[in-house]
């Protein structure tokens, strides 16, 4: 019910996840590179308890999950919310393998994503939330045209200390003046409908 | 988990939640008069779904759960949920079903009593919230005891020709006023 599909980008592809991809999962959870720069979605654990939460997912009618790949190999995962009335989305989760960082895999597949949200699935505002001193993600959210709509303080502790979060969003109207060049599929050719 | 009895002033008490009272949410939450703030006014109001949602709230760990009384009559229910207990923070909710009982200031001291417990028996070092920022009295209500906006999100939903934004608040021991 909530596995994603394939959704292509221009070096990346998110795609179906499967049982094999649990190991990853559990790997970049125990990462503290990953952890340092996000929430984890679950913490690491044994085998059988990731089947167990794969399992949950893909019975959960409103969180979506999606494996990411560049090439032949596997990087990532997204974890996303749909809004009980169906018309917005929480991106929960959005991680790369920290030995796959700064090669632009992260922005081509979040364009990609966020061209499925609003040109595909229609939904009206996105929201994410970001640790204060992620700038990689910061920069990729502002390329994409989110905005800061709340900023709480002393939010999440790593490091032994603090740090504030970010709460962003993207509307609609955002996507649709930035990147209204970006459609999944070409205009219906004009004798489409006769 | 289930909150213990917190008694307050003006007749406004935090009782454990009991499934007696939980079986009266799925009602309150269905009237109009209530709704202008909340939810969509539909579920699934069964008592089986009510027995079921009970024993998630009295088991979980990450919840504390209270039934408002009033003059020693369930009225509402508030909390605090998904209660990270490294960060040592959480989000709070209140609701008052009684709608006849509005304007008493019962919600001021339930969230009072809520949040003194948040500091002196949880040692959580923040709480936050979204409350709709038209409800003036849940707001007032909040930041009489310390919460303070950090944001607002607009356009959240769309009732009777309008969009209402959301007030997101959040408060730390330093933001509770003396103790009266």
């Amino acid at each position: 019910m909530a596995l994603g599909g394939t959704i292509r980008g221009k070096t990346t592809t998110l795609r179906l996840p499967t049982e094999a991809d649990l190991d990853s999962y559990n790997r970049w959870t125990a990462d503290m590179r990953v952890r340092r720069a996000h929430s984890v979605w679950h913490e690491p654990a044994m085998p059988a308890t990731w089947k167990e939460r794969f399992k949950e997912i893909a019975k959960d009618k409103q969180t979506v999950l999606w494996s990411i790949d560049a090439g032949e190999s596997f990087i990532g995962f997204a974890v996303g919310h749909f809004w009980s009335m169906g018309n917005g989305f929480d991106l929960n989760h959005f991680v790369i393998d920290p030995d796959e960082w700064q090669k632009g895999y992260g922005a081509d597949a979040a364009l990609a994503f966020h061209r499925y949200l609003f040109d595909y699935l229609d939904v009206r505002v996105v929201t994410v939330d970001l640790r204060a001193d992620n700038a990689a993600a910061r920069r990729i959210a502002e390329k994409l045209g989110y905005a800061e709509f709340a900023h709480g303080h002393e939010v999440h502790y790593r490091d032994g200390a603090y740090v504030d979060e970010l709460k962003l969003r993207m509307d609609k109207e955002t996507w649709q003046e930035r990147w209204n060049a970006e459609r999944e599929y070409p205009p219906l050719a004009a004798e489409a409908t006769n | 988990m289930l909150g213990p009895a917190l008694p307050g002033e003006k007749g406004v008490a935090l009782v454990p939640l009991t499934l007696e009272h939980f079986k009266l949410h799925g009602p309150w939450m269905l009237q109009p008069e209530v709704g202008r703030f909340w939810g969509p006014r539909f579920g699934e109001i069964t008592d089986e779904s009510a027995e079921k949602r009970y024993k998630e709230f009295a088991d979980g760990k990450n919840s504390v759960n209270w039934t408002i009384a009033y003059l020693d009559e369930p009225v509402g229910f508030t909390g605090i949920f998904d209660i990270d207990w490294v960060r040592r923070d959480g989000e709070s909710g209140i609701f008052i079903g009684r709608h006849d009982l509005f304007g008493r200031g019962i919600a001021s001291e339930a969230i009072r009593l809520r949040t003194d417990f948040a500091w002196r028996e949880l040692r959580m070092h923040r709480v936050h919230n979204w409350i709709a920022n038209a409800n003036r009295g849940s707001r007032r209500g909040n930041e009489k005891v310390g919460y303070k906006q950090m944001g607002l999100f607009a356009r959240s939903f769309f009732r009777s020709g309008d969009w209402y934004d959301e007030w997101l608040g959040e408060a730390y021991p330093h933001t509770f006023p003396e103790q009266r």
